[in-house]
């Protein structure tokens, strides 16, 4: 076979542009050699970290983890943060000559609305004013920004320990810029008696496991798709605690109903309030692709006007 | 996930009236499965305040006597010159024993105690290299693989998942997917007790409290803050009585904290199950004989 000059020159030039799409496509979702790069979610944040914290001093080298190796740096609670569908870990520890260490522990999730959501897996402690919201604790801070969720721990409470873990946060917070949302599923929660401190968003089944226990099963059908929201409320003498699902598809939230009803409130019906062997009132109601469910309420009335608010778009 | 008949809801606890006890953690019968109808099983809580210096640090000779009246307690051996005795009926000359240990970074078992644990073992006849302590490996290790006898220690501490980190939850290095015991709190850690490596061969459980962690914050569930000495060593031959006890002792020192009622969170629902389900023990004080040895004050049980 013979080919001309420009057919030859046509062909290297085509190997050539498949060889540097192979490249490109092989290197996709790889961490970079050096850590940086565009695939890399901590780029543009890792360098700009403090390197001191007043008379504390940034230990060499970080630490970073993947959602696979993230076990072996947090035992057992790894999977919270994969719940929220982590990307990247990044573990700082700042020392000081005869005090207790820092360790700012910066995750980055897949969203901001991720990192919101492993915020709200603790929520004990009092706003610290940093970051979109944070709370802070003897021994502990955390915040989240954007789609960094950090904690940073000392090991000891100390003289200045407080004051320098407020340092290092607000520093940290301001590397990159706020969401400026919540997730969309937030606003459909009735305003009326919303305990706004204590609302926790997921999407994964462990998660509600961890805040309430429904079931030995996922009766809900939670998961990567779903995003939910677990919020607490009183109203004048009652309380409530109301569960808000939204699905991908409308099929989804038709079974997630009737396996709730079939398995949780067998003798109710949808929009109807149903009295629970200890007094309480539950019910379920679906509306579109999203499903309301009051777990426990005081009395049947706040249990039906959570399902029917919660729905009907006036939160 | 359809329903089905493996289903159990909430609830089914609110109506079998058993949600305020599993809440709350401590041995309770869960719906449908019935106690198991034993004796009392012994066990021994051993305090010492003098187990640690003036710097916190632990002093190895106190921990070892603590050690040593707790298993001849257990055992029926009265005199602790008579140790050895006692330490017979853990192992002998013939057996191969693992000592299952924990390495959590921030409360690992304490070396001393493993140390002396196995000092013990040695002077029943155990040859050395039929000894091995190990945690994270235990599923390739060698002893372990040949072990005829397993010991079983760990500290006490909250934990994410199961509510605590108990002598039951110890043995979750036995599996290769430990991560497949989270659902509802871990529940069914019970079943770990019955593979084939263990079933059968745990002679002794010792929950380390010498400074119990009663509660957890942040990614590494950790803060000084909330640990305290309490400089005891809870010490029985069935897993779930041990961990009951050490449960109303955490649970104690909770309300004694917060000042308020802070359930266990999550609950720790393998306990009683590791009772109800699995038949590994009692969980509920009534079956329980506690045995108190060394200081009083403050034990909160």
């Amino acid at each position: 076979m013979h080919l001309s000059f420009k057919q030859a020159a046509g062909a290297v030039a085509l190997i050539l542009v498949l060889a540097a799409v192979l490249m490109v496509w092989r290197g996709r979702g790889r961490p970079p050699a050096d850590g940086g790069g565009v695939d890399d979610p901590l780029a543009g944040v890792r360098d700009r970290l403090p390197q001191a914290v007043g008379v504390w001093q940034a230990e060499t080298p970080d630490r970073e983890f993947n959602p696979d190796s993230i076990f072996s740096y947090i035992d057992g609670a790894g999977e919270v943060y994969r719940a929220f569908d982590m990307q990247r870990c990044l573990s700082r520890r700042y020392n000081r000559p005869g005090g207790p260490a820092l360790v700012l522990d910066l995750f980055v999730m897949a969203t901001p609305a991720d990192a919101f959501g492993v915020f709200t897996h603790d929520l004990d402690g009092e706003p610290a004013g940093i970051g979109e919201d944070s709370r802070y604790r003897p021994g502990w801070l955390c915040f989240w920004q954007g789609r960094l969720y950090a904690s940073i721990y000392a090991e000891a409470e100390a003289d200045g320990v407080p004051e320098a873990v407020r340092q290092l946060g607000t520093a940290t917070a301001a590397l990159v810029p706020p969401a400026g949302t919540r997730p969309p599923i937030l606003a459909a929660l009735p305003a009326h008696g919303l305990d706004a401190g204590r609302i926790r968003y997921f999407h994964h089944p462990v998660i509600l496991s961890a805040h309430y226990f429904l079931a030995n099963v996922n009766l809900l059908r939670l998961g990567p798709g779903t995003a939910a929201v677990l919020a607490d409320y009183r109203r004048g003498g009652s309380d409530a605690k109301l569960l808000m699902v939204e699905y991908a598809a409308v099929t989804e939230a038709e079974r997630a109903e009737a396996d709730f009803l079939a398995a949780y409130l067998p003798e109710g019906q949808a929009g109807a309030a149903t009295r629970l062997e200890n007094g309480r009132w539950a019910g379920v109601q679906r509306a579109d692709r999203r499903l309301a469910v009051v777990l426990e309420a005081g009395d049947a009335g706040t249990a039906e006007a959570l399902l029917h608010e919660s729905l009907s778009g006036g939160g | 996930m359809t329903p089905s008949s493996w289903t159990i809801t909430r609830r089914d606890l609110i109506r079998t009236g058993t949600l305020a006890a599993a809440v709350g953690a401590l041995g309770m019968p869960l719906p449908g499965a019935p106690a198991t109808a034993t004796a009392r099983s012994r066990v021994v809580l051993a305090r010492d305040p003098a187990v640690f210096d003036a710097a916190g640090r632990i002093v190895a000779e106190r921990l070892e006597s603590m050690l040593d009246q707790a298993v001849c307690s257990l055992f029926g051996v009265r005199n602790i010159q008579d140790a050895p005795a006692a330490w017979r009926q853990v192992a002998g000359p013939k057996d191969v024993v693992g000592i299952k240990s924990n390495v959590w970074q921030f409360l690992p078992t304490p070396k001393e105690l493993e140390s002396a644990i196995c000092r013990r073992l040695e002077a029943t006849g155990v040859a050395p290299e039929d000894i091995a302590v190990d945690d994270r490996g235990v599923l390739k290790n060698n002893v372990f693989r040949r072990a005829t006898v397993l010991v079983n220690i760990r500290t006490a501490r909250t934990h994410h998942w199961s509510g605590l980190g108990t002598c039951l939850k110890n043995y979750i290095m036995f599996v290769p997917d430990p991560w497949s015991y989270h659902p509802n709190a871990c529940e069914n850690l019970g079943a770990l007790w019955q593979l084939p490596q263990v079933k059968g061969k745990t002679r002794l459980n010792i929950l380390v409290m010498l400074t119990p962690l009663f509660h957890g914050i942040g990614p590494h569930h950790f803060s000084a803050t909330y640990t305290w000495p309490y400089a005891g060593l809870v010490v029985g031959r069935d897993p779930v009585s041990v961990d009951s006890v050490g449960a109303r002792i955490i649970q104690a020192r909770r309300l004694e904290y917060f000042k308020e009622e802070r359930p266990i969170s999550p609950p720790p629902l393998h306990i009683a199950a590791a009772d109800t389900k699995f038949g590994l023990g009692p969980s509920t004080m009534d079956r329980i004989e506690l045995v108190r040895l060394g200081a009083t004050a403050g034990s909160l049980i």
